[in-house]
Formats: C-alpha cells, structure tokens, sequence
C-alpha cells in the first residue's frame, strides 16, 4: 500500500534521456578512485545510473560491503550480558545475512521507491549508508571519542573504544548507526550497568583509501553509479549532473551539509514519502543540523575566559585605587 | 579594620559580597555542569531518568549540551575572574604554606579526635591544600572543555589525538571534581568547620569561633585592635582553649543565633574594656 507520486512525466523522461546521455559520456572519463584518500574527500550517488543490480541476488554493493565488512567483526560473547534496567540487547549475530535494512553486519542497503513515470509505475533505487556528515554531532559528541570525523571527511568509529551507548544513533537525523551487543570494551568495565556493545556504520573505507583504494561498494558497482574524489570535484559534477537533467540534490545542505551528494531526477520530499522506513531503514527527507543551534553559545564559552579576565583585571585596579584613597584620607 | 568585627552581634566578616558571589557562581554553574555533563553521556534514557516527571528534557543532547555550554561561561568568566582579580591584588591566604602538608595530617587526625588543633589563620592548611586541588581540576576541565567545545563549533575534523586527549582527561577530571565536591561538602559538614558554613551564605561567621580557631586571622585583620587576637592566642596556649572547647562542644553545634551560644560567655571580656 505505498503512495503513489506523479512526477511530472515530460520533464522525468526529459531527464532520463539527459541521465543517459552524460551517463555514457561521463561514465568512463569520471575519475572513481579518491585519488591515495588524500584532502578532503566526496561521494555522489546518481541515481539514475542505479538499477539496483535486479539481476542479480544480491546488490553489487550489498554484497562486497558484506564481504569486506561482516566478517571484521568479533562474534559477540555467549550469553550477552543484559543491560541493567531497559534489558534491551541487541544482537543481530545470527542475522547477519539480513540485507533490506542497515544492520551491525550490512553497512549500506539498496531503498526502493515508487514512483509514476511515463511507462507506467517506474522504480528508484537507493543505496542508504552513512553520508558522512560535514558537522556530525554523532561524532564530536561521542563521550569517548570513539566516533571521531576526519580530514578526509570519513566519519569512523573505533570498535575498540567505543561502548555501544547508542548516543550517536540518537544524535544522527537518520539514525545510521546500529548497535551489535556482546562486543567491545564496555564488556571488561560493568556490562549490565554502562555501554551495551558497539556502533557500526559505513567507514567509508578508512582502511583502504589511505592505501589509495576506492571503496569497496563503488569498486563493485557495474552501473558505476557511485563515485568518490577530491570534494570540490564531486560537488562541481553534482551540480553539473542535476543541472542537466534538471533534478536534484539531496546530502548538500542536509544535517549541514554531507559528503554525500544523491542525484536525482525524482524530488526527493517525493521519494521520502514513499520510501519504506523505520528502524535502520533513513527517510530522505530535509533534515536540520539541530546543533547548529548551540553554536552562539559555544562562541560565548569561548569568549568567557576573555571577559573573566578583563573583568579581572578592571575590578583590580578599582580596588586598588579604592585602597590608595583610603589610604591617603588615613594619612590626613 | 575593625569594621569586619561586630561584637555586638559577636560576628566578624569572612568573604566580602564579591567573593560570595564568586563562589556561590562557581558552586551553582559547577553544580549545572555536573548534572548536565552527566547527561551528556548516554544514560538518562538507559536509566529511565527521562521517565521522571520533569525529566523528559534529560534525554535530549542538545538541550543538555545548551545548558552545559551556557554554565561554562559563567563558570569560566568566574575562575578567570577569580585568578586575574586576587592574582594582581596579591590575596594569597588559599595558597599553601610550607608545612601545610604535615600540619594538615596533624588537623585531620583531631577531626577524629586525636591532639589538638593549632591556632589557625584564616584557612586550615588542609583548606589551602584543597584549595589549590580544586583549583588544577577545575583548570583541566576547563581547558580540555574548551577544546571540545572549539572542535564543535569551528573543528569537527581536529586532530583525533587531541579529540582524545581533550575527551578522556575532561572525563578523568570531571569524576575528580564530583569526588572534590564530596570532600567539600563532607569536610564543611565535620563538627569543627560547620560554623564556617554561614559564612558561605552571610559573609560573616562567629566572632568568638574565629578567637578561637582563627587567632592569627584575626590578629592579622585587625592591626588596630590587636587585644583581642592577643587575648585570643594567649588563651589558646593557656590551655583555656581546652574549656572553651568544650563548652562550645556542648552546644551541640548551634552556630547561628547570637547570643545564645556559649561563645559569648567565652569571649574575653578584655576586649570589651579595650573599646
Ligand atoms: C552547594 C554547595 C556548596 C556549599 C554549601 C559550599 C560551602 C562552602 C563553605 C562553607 C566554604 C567556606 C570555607 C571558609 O569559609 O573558609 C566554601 C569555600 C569554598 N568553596 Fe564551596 N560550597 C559549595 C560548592 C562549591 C563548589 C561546587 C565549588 C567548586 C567549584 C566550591 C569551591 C569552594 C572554594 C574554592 C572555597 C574556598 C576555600 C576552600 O577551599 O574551602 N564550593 N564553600
Ligand atoms: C565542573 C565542571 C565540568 C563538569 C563536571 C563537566 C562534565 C562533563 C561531562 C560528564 C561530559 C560528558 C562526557 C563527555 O562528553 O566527555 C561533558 C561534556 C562536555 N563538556 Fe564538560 N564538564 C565541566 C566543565 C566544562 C567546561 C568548563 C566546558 C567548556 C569550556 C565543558 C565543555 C564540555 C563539552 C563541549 C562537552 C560535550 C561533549 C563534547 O563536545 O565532546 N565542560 N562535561
Ligand atoms: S549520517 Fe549520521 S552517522 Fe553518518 S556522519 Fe551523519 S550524523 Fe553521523
Ligand atoms: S549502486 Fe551499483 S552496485 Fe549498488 S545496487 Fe546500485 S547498481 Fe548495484
């Protein structure tokens, strides 16, 4: 029972006639590789490139995610330890095939959306997996400092730090990260009463673009419908992409802006209306950096050792020369 | 001065409105940065905090990171305040001494009730002691706080060894200010020091227990009456101080009423034929 959405059917077929056209020109000459993963760095997600490897079991992407990342993990203690009070664990161990949803062991899962088009009923596809935030409050607040943004822009947390709290979950707009419990360090501290296992999300790779590699899931993708590379570049051929097919862009200005820019012909309040959500399954919709509210107030408290020490140094010398006039009517 | 001491109402002042109100800004922007510090970490909802009524906000890490950022600026512009302002007039008097350290062992074993106190100045040796503890916590947390809180306005991508070194100290010190903060209050609350609490809220405490254990504060304070510190001090090595000591033991701590406390009796009287 999804909705439909009409999307205006000329201007679609417009668009997918120009996807196709610069997809063909472009594809080959697109540099996909994030050059040694040096400098900052950007994804894009065209979308009209994404057929969602329907031929095949699985996604391309899916699986060499799975296949790179699923494995990485320890398997987790047997019995979990049950968290003191909420008795929620969260194991998803024994599921780690399940691919229709983000999970500890599936890193990134292909959406569907659909969507009215000429032909009749026509389906988008969407990789989903981490958009690696420009300001991500899932990592600078991390209270271990265990999900840590770097210069590169891959947002990473350590699995060897961090306590499964589950704050960066609550802290992303798209609640990306997802907890397996009975792994991590919080195991050796008190299980029951602090941390429940770790996070895990998408790495974008860490490991292998600073051996100069490309990430395994646009590696993979026959479509080529992903690409990674300086994030200047990305953003110039994002821009360029949705101009000519007069679509649009979704990760640029999301959450304060991402390093994943989404192309696409179909708005995208359009797909998040029909997009199947709920946990580890991300809307798309337009999404605040909420943070972003406490900004003028983090410039106050850095500003306030400033005013305690003018106020300091002024209260000083009014007392003192307070001290010199008495001084000087005791003299009299 | 003679205008800190009110025999009268058998009161000598102790902390002037401006250092009431650098402690009472440290105190109450401490005490906000603890409880939503500790929000901060993701326990409000595991521990079902949220579910208290008026609680629900103590599960949102944006509220409590607002009200954890606007306590720093309070608590920051009073401890720079507080170093630059009694830095520059050189009010040293929290400062440890030589010998502070073993003079405290001395007064903390009288708190237990072994030997007898010395005649102090203003502050115990183990209240400079403390002092400067405090002191180096709070510079920690601050520090480190700035760092976190430049990294989450202008750096999301700073150096991770700095994030981290930032982070863990800012954790190991703020465990260290909740324990300071309990020996605080613990130390106020021992029999001996609880007189000084109405100080913390009036600015002045009881004559007659500044005599007796304060002697050389108030011979200090008051260069134009030194009678009484005199008095003070010359009954402490009588032995009188062991009478009076008792007597005020067996007011079984009432320490705010004037006049109704056997301190009064227990004032010399010469001081009064001085004036
Ligand atoms: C709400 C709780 C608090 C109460 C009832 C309280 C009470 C007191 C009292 C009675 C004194 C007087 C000592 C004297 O007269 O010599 C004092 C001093 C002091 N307090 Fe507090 N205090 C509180 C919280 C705090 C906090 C949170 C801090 C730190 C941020 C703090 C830092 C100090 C310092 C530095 C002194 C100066 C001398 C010393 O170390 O004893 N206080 N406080
Ligand atoms: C009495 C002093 C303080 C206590 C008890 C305290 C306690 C805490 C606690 C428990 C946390 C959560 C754990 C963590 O994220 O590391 C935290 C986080 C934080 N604290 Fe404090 N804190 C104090 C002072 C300060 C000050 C003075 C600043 C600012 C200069 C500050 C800035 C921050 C920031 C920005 C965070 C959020 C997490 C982050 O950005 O990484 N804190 N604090
Ligand atoms: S998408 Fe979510 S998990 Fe990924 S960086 Fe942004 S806030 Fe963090
Ligand atoms: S992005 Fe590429 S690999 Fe992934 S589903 Fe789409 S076509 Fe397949």
């Amino acid at each position: 029972m999804k909705k439909r959405v009409n999307v205006n059917r000329r201007g679609f077929l417009k668009s997918l006639a120009a996807a196709t056209a610069i997809g063909t020109a472009g594809a080959l000459n697109v540099p996909r590789t994030a050059e040694a993963g040096e400098g900052k760095l950007a994804t894009l997600i065209d979308l009209t490139r994404c057929n969602g490897c329907v031929d095949k079991e699985s996604p391309a992407c899916v699986s060499a995610c799975k296949k790179i990342k699923a494995g990485s993990l320890p398997e987790p203690v047997d019995p979990i330890p049950v968290p003191f009070p909420t008795r929620k664990v969260e194991d998803w161990s024994k599921k780690k095939e399940v691919a229709h949803r983000l999970t500890p062991y599936n890193l990134i899962y292909v959406q569907q959306a659909q969507v009215d088009a000429d032909g009749g009923p026509k389906t988008l596809f969407i990789p989903r997996r981490c958009m690696h935030c420009d300001n991500p409050a899932c990592a600078t607040l991390c209270p271990f400092a265990a999900n840590h943004k770097f210069e590169n822009g891959a947002v990473v947390i350590d699995p060897e730090t961090c306590f499964g709290g589950a704050k960066c979950q609550t802290l992303c707009p798209w609640q990306i990260p997802q907890r397996q419990s009975g792994i991590g360090v919080y195991l050796k501290v008190m299980p029951t009463m602090m941390g429940n296992g770790i996070m895990v999300k998408c790495d974008l790779c860490t490991d292998l673009l600073k051996e100069g590699k490309t990430p395994a899931c646009i590696e993979a993708c026959p479509q080529k419908a992903m690409s990674i590379g300086p994030r200047s570049e990305i953003y110039a051929r994002a821009e360029a992409l949705a101009a000519k097919i007069g679509g649009y862009i979704y990760g640029k200005t999301e959450n304060g802006g991402t390093s994943t820019l989404y192309v696409s012909a179909v708005p995208f309040d359009k797909l998040d209306a029909v997009v199947h959500r709920g946990p580890g399954e991300p809307g798309l919709g337009a999404v605040k950096r909420r943070m972003a509210g406490t900004d003028g107030m983090g410039k106050a408290v850095l500003a306030a050792p400033v005013i305690g020490i003018a106020a300091g140094v002024a209260g000083a010398f009014a007392a003192l020369s307070k001290r010199k006039d008495r001084l000087k009517k005791e003299k009299r | 001065m003679s205008e800190y001491i009110n025999e009268e109402k058998n009161r000598v002042a102790r902390h002037g409105a401006l250092e009431l109100a650098e402690h009472w800004a440290l105190a109450l922007s401490g005490l906000a940065l603890l409880l939503s510090g500790l929000f901060e970490l993701p326990m409000a909802a595991r521990f079902k905090i949220t579910s208290l009524p008026g609680f629900g906000w103590s599960g949102d890490f944006i509220v409590s990171l607002s009200i954890h950022y606007i306590a720093s600026v309070v608590f920051i512009a009073a401890a720079a305040f507080h170093l630059v302002y009694h830095g520059l007039l050189q009010e040293r008097g929290l400062l440890p001494q030589e010998g502070d350290l073993k003079a405290s062992v001395e007064v903390v074993k009288t708190f237990f009730g072994k030997g007898e106190e010395p005649p102090f100045a203003k502050y115990l040796p183990e209240q400079r002691l403390a002092y400067v503890g405090m002191a180096f916590i709070i510079a920690v947390v601050i520090i480190t706080g700035l760092v976190k809180t430049y990294k989450n306005v202008y750096a999301p991508d700073l150096s991770h060894g700095l994030v981290l070194w930032a982070t863990w100290l800012h954790n190991i010190f703020f465990v260290l200010f909740i324990l300071a903060f309990a020996g605080h209050i613990g130390a106020i609350v021992l029999k001996p020091n609880r007189p000084m609490v109405r100080g913390i809220f009036t600015g002045s405490v009881r004559l007659d227990y500044a005599a007796r254990r304060h002697p050389l504060w108030l011979a200090q304070l008051d260069a134009s009456a030194p009678a009484l510190a005199v008095e003070a001090v010359e009954a402490l090595e009588s032995g009188e101080t062991a009478a009076v000591m008792t007597e005020e033991g067996s007011a079984n701590g009432a320490d705010d009423a004037p006049g109704e406390t056997p301190g009064d009796t227990a004032r010399p009287a010469a001081t009064k034929d001085e004036r």
